[in-house]
């Protein structure tokens, strides 16, 4: 049994404090998107990089804004809530992100300012001479990465709507129901698309500013309101060193975290997510390169602090406040059963005498009541009556846990304003302009990035409203299976990154081939090959090879070795692009001529 | 005097990638096991300092890293505007 009683209702009541909150941080996105209109102007460059005069704390922000998603408040909490200390070591990610800013963001930058490049293909293209595989295969990797986190991000922000008023009742629009879920997820992708399409990158990357801020306040707020709940410092410590050893070490828990893996993952996801569109375009917006060199250092120290003195001590904290295990060491675990009604659905299992599937664990009653809803830790921390907020600061902390709850929103709506943006880049430079109508002027080009920004929300917003009502509704599981190995696409773009930006001896099919060869490795750790082709067999022990190696590194690194051999091998015997155009562009970004 | 401080700041961005290395592969790493506590082992230290081990491992680790940016971001980065 529980050792806490699980007391579902012994949340605060916050009466309108969220709905003032919410409403102030709604107003503001929509004052930013309508000065970003008036200071526009209406070119395609001012549009996507925001005529790239961009200041270095907008930088910034909007680089971490778009770096976190709303994972890096419930997502980090939940796995550390339920995986322990292991999950901590991911923060050692940071400074490598930040290091990116600097390391590659300034030679994409100088590059970008004196060719006029607007996406990650146009650089790519220009650079190995190819106009249509290689910007195809550039673009493709975007858009794989873009479009998981755009609807993944608005379905979070209807879950985060819903629990934020839990007591609002359903409403009904033209004949249809909506609840809060319905209506969160429309307002929020509803604005947000409104500020992109009037204001572009300027009113992305100024909401990026808000948001930024609200992340890391929200952030280190939940971590201090944790220490305060289990007594200050010197009693957070206390209480989280009596937590079982394997919470206090690796591989974790549920072992899904051995070192290899962390360390790959620190390396190569934290990279990948550093050369996305929607970050690489942060890079051609930036106004120079000591733009990106400050915000190099600010994003190393300040989100690395925010992680490991903040969001970090929420999920272990939780792990004493809301415990996952009885008093004899047995973890609660969600069962199959023929008859839910008839049959015990929930089993006490000791995982040191019986096996268990640990993505079964159930969270604390508190918490949650699925295995999934582990990532609720951090409203169940700061909306908990008996040492919230609420109950530690008196009326400043309802004021207090809103703006978290805010917070925890605008990382949703920051990675998804941000992708939205790239994704209408990608497809707008790399395939209207090339391949539907070549030779669209400036405007026209702008105005169908606007109509693909409205088309992508409203497509998203259809996939999330649709799969909520019918489960099984399968084009949205497909991408969220996406979603798990975005950055494994992402990460297929690096080979030739390093070499175009420092090692410069790749060529054209060379970048192809490791590229195809990358994506196709990233490919096989997705559910689809197995969905074509069965697990039974010799296709079987393929995927239990997959599977292990999945268990052991990161996906991305997995297809980078492959990616990066077959581009070695290729590039050995094929002609290299020429000399001249890579000295050129070698001098622009090495900063020796603009 | 001059060749001297020449040759060491040629340098620097080698050594600084070496130790920015090393910290991956201690931190996140495999270097963790060194100090890993052992959930078999009762007599495992598992607090240091007052505070979990891995813990103090991981900040221990990401002031090196964080070191490393602070001293390119002085040293090495370049300033001038575009």
């Amino acid at each position: 049994m529980w050792p806490s009683p699980p007391a579902l209702a012994a949340v605060t009541d916050f009466g309108y404090v969220p709905h003032a909150v919410l409403g102030c941080y709604l107003l503001a996105l929509i004052g930013i998107g309508v000065v970003g209109f008036l200071r526009s102007k209406a070119t395609e460059e001012d549009y996507y990089l925001a005529g790239r005069r961009q200041g270095f704390i907008v930088t910034a922000l909007t680089c971490m804004a778009t770096f976190f998603s709303s994972f890096a408040l419930l997502g980090a909490a939940g796995v550390v809530y339920k995986d322990g200390l292991a999950y901590f070591l991911f923060a050692l990610n940071l400074p490598v992100s930040g290091g990116a800013v600097y390391i590659l963001g300034s030679r994409i930058s100088r590059l970008g300012r004196a060719k006029g490049y607007v996406t990650p293909a146009d650089m790519v293209a220009d650079y190995y001479g190819s106009s249509v595989a290689l910007r195809i295969l550039v673009a493709l990797v975007g858009f794989l990465y873009v479009v998981p986190y755009v609807v993944m991000q608005i379905r979070a922000g209807g879950y985060l709507a819903d629990r934020m008023f839990p007591d609002v009742r359903p409403v009904t629009i033209l004949g249809d129901r909506w609840d809060m879920f319905a209506l969160g997820s429309t307002a929020m992708s509803i604005i947000m698309m409104l500020y992109i399409i009037v204001g572009g990158m300027r009113s992305v990357a100024w909401a990026d500013v808000v948001q930024g801020t609200l992340l890391m306040l929200g952030m280190v707020l939940a971590g201090l309101a944790t220490m305060a709940a289990l007594g200050g410092v010197g009693g957070y410590f206390r209480e989280v060193s009596k937590l079982p050893t394997e919470s206090l070490s690796l591989p974790g828990l549920s072992g899904a975290w051995p070192a290899w893996k962390l360390m790959t993952v620190c390396m190569f996801a934290s990279s990948a997510s550093m050369i996305q569109p929607g970050q690489w375009m942060r890079y051609y917006a930036a106004r120079s390169s000591n733009t990106l060199r400050r915000s190099a250092l600010i994003f190393a120290a300040l989100l690395g602090c925010c992680y490991l003195f903040g969001i970090m001590f929420v999920g272990l904290g939780a792990k004493r406040l809301y415990p996952l295990h009885d008093d004899q060491g047995r973890y609660c675990f969600k069962v199959a059963a023929n008859n839910p009604q008839t049959e015990k659905v929930k089993k006490w299992i000791d995982p040191k005498t019986q096996k268990v599937d640990w993505k079964n664990l159930l969270p604390n009653p508190r918490v949650g009541q699925k295995p999934e809803e582990v990532d609720q830790v951090v409203i169940a921390v700061i909306q908990d009556e008996r040492h919230g907020l609420p109950k530690l600061l008196g009326p400043i902390g309802v004021v207090v846990a809103c703006i978290i709850l805010v917070a925890i929103l605008a990382a949703s709506t920051s990675t998804a304003d941000s992708n939205l943006h790239a994704l209408s880049g990608v497809l707008t430079r790399d395939v209207y302009d090339r391949f539907v109508h070549p030779g669209a002027g400036q405007k026209e080009r702008a105005w169908v990035g606007r109509g693909i920004i409205v088309a992508a929300t409203l497509l998203a917003l259809w996939l999330v409203h649709k799969s909520k009502w019918d489960p099984y509704f399968q084009p949205l599981q497909l991408i969220a299976k996406l979603g798990f190995v975005a950055m494994g696409f992402s990460c297929q773009l690096l080979p030739i990154t390093i070499d175009m930006l420092f090692v410069r001896r790749g060529t054209r099919p060379g970048a192809i081939a490791g590229m195809i060869a990358g994506i196709g490795v990233v490919f096989f750790f997705t559910p689809f090959p197995q969905m074509m082709t069965g697990a039974a067999g010799a296709a079987g022990k393929v995927y239990s090879l997959f599977d292990e190696l999945k268990r052991l590194f990161d996906i991305g690194f997995c297809g980078f070795v492959v990616n990066v051999a077959v581009f070695f091998l290729v590039s050995l015997f094929t002609k290299r692009p020429d000399p001249q155009r890579v000295g050129d562009m070698a001098r622009i970004m090495d900063g020796k001529k603009d | 005097m001059t060749e001297e401080r020449s040759t060491n700041r040629s340098r620097l961005p080698a050594v600084l990638a070496v130790i920015f290395l090393i910290a991956l592969f201690m931190g996140p790493g495999p270097g963790i096991y060194l100090i890993n506590p052992d959930p078999g082992d009762p007599a495992t230290r598992r607090v240091v300092l007052g505070m979990p081990v891995v813990y103090v491992w991981a900040i221990s680790w990401f002031f090196v890293q964080l070191a490393v940016v602070v001293i390119a971001y002085f040293k090495l980065w370049s300033r001038q505007e575009d």
